[in-house]
C-alpha cells in the first residue's frame, strides 16, 4: 500500500495504490492524517489503483471524511473500479462520501 | 470435478498475507476472475480477524479454512475452536444511513459478508465454530 499526495490548487489529491486490508489500514489512515494540512478542505482521494479494501480500510475512510467534515471541509473519491464500487454501495458509503467517474468530473463538481 | 485448497493458520493478523497469497494462487489456477478473488479474500480476512480479534480464549491455536471450487459454486469452509459466534445470527445490524458525522465506526465485516455470498450456515458442534459459505458461479 501506498499514498502519494499532491495539490491542485487548494485542493488535496492523494493517490491509494495497492491493498488496504487489517493489516495496514491503520498505516493507511495516519498517512492520510499525515498528509492533511491544516487549512485543507477538500480532499480528492483517487483510487484508480487500490486494488483491494476490506472493513478496516473503510474504517479509515470514514474517520478521515469525519476529521473533514468536522473542519466544514469534505472526502471526494473518484476512479474506482467495479468491485471497490461495489463495496462502497454495499456498504452504504455512496451515500456520504461523493463518488465520481474520473477526477477531473471530481474537480468540477467540488473545485469550484 | 472438484478441487480443493485446505489451510490451517495460526490465530494471528500477520497470518493474512498467508491466506491472500494462497488464495491468489488458488484463484489463477482455477482461472477465477478477480472480482471473485477479491470477495473470497474479504470474506476469509473478515472472518478470519473476527476470530482472532473477539474469538480467542486459551484454547484457539488454530483456524482450518477450505475452499472447494467446483463447476458453478465455490464453497468456503472456516472452522475454529474460539468463542462461539454465529455471523448468520450474532452480527449487530450496520449503521447505512447516518451522516457522516453521526455514522457509526466499524460493523460492516459480517455484512459485507453477507451480502457477497449467497449462502451462509452456521453450526456449533464439539466445541467448534463450523462456518460454510457458499458463492454460486456461472458456469
Amino acid at each position: 500500500m501506498e499514498v502519494h499526495a499532491e495539490r491542485e490548487g487548494k485542493i488535496l489529491i492523494t493517490r491509494a495504490e495497492g491493498r488496504v486490508d487489517g493489516t495496514n489500514a491503520r498505516e493507511f489512515e495516519e498517512a492520510l492524517h499525515a498528509a492533511i494540512g491544516e487549512d485543507d478542505r477538500l480532499l480528492i482521494m483517487d483510487l484508480q489503483n487500490l486494488s483491494y479494501i476490506s472493513s478496516a480500510g473503510l474504517r479509515a475512510f470514514l474517520m478521515i471524511a469525519k476529521k473533514l467534515q468536522g473542519r466544514g471541509g469534505k472526502l471526494v473519491v473518484c476512479s474506482l473500479t467495479d468491485t471497490i464500487n461495489e463495496v462502497f454501495e454495499i456498504s452504504g458509503f455512496s451515500r456520504i462520501i461523493p463518488t465520481h467517474a474520473s477526477r477531473s468530473e471530481a474537480v468540477a463538481k467540488h473545485g469550484g | 470435478m472438484s478441487r480443493k485448497l485446505s489451510l490451517k493458520i495460526e490465530p494471528r493478523a500477520e497470518e493474512l498475507d498467508t491466506i491472500t497469497a494462497a488464495v491468489e494462487e488458488f484463484g489463477d489456477a482455477e482461472k477465477w476472475a478477480p472480482e471473485l478473488v477479491f470477495r473470497v479474500n474479504l470474506v476469509l480476512e473478515e472472518l478470519g480477524l473476527n476470530i482472532i480479534n473477539y474469538g480467542g480464549t486459551e484454547d484457539l491455536h488454530e483456524i482450518e479454512i477450505t475452499l472447494t471450487s467446483e463447476p458453478g459454486s465455490l464453497t468456503i469452509e472456516i472452522v475454529d475452536n474460539g468463542r462461539p459466534f454465529d455471523p448468520t445470527k450474532d452480527a449487530p445490524e450496520p449503521d447505512l444511513d447516518s451522516g457522516v458525522a453521526e455514522r457509526a465506526v466499524g460493523g460492516l465485516g459480517v455484512y459485507l459478508v453477507r451480502t457477497m455470498m449467497d449462502e451462509l450456515h452456521y453450526r456449533r458442534d464439539g466445541g467448534r465454530n463450523y462456518l460454510t459459505l457458499v458463492k454460486e458461479l456461472a458456469k
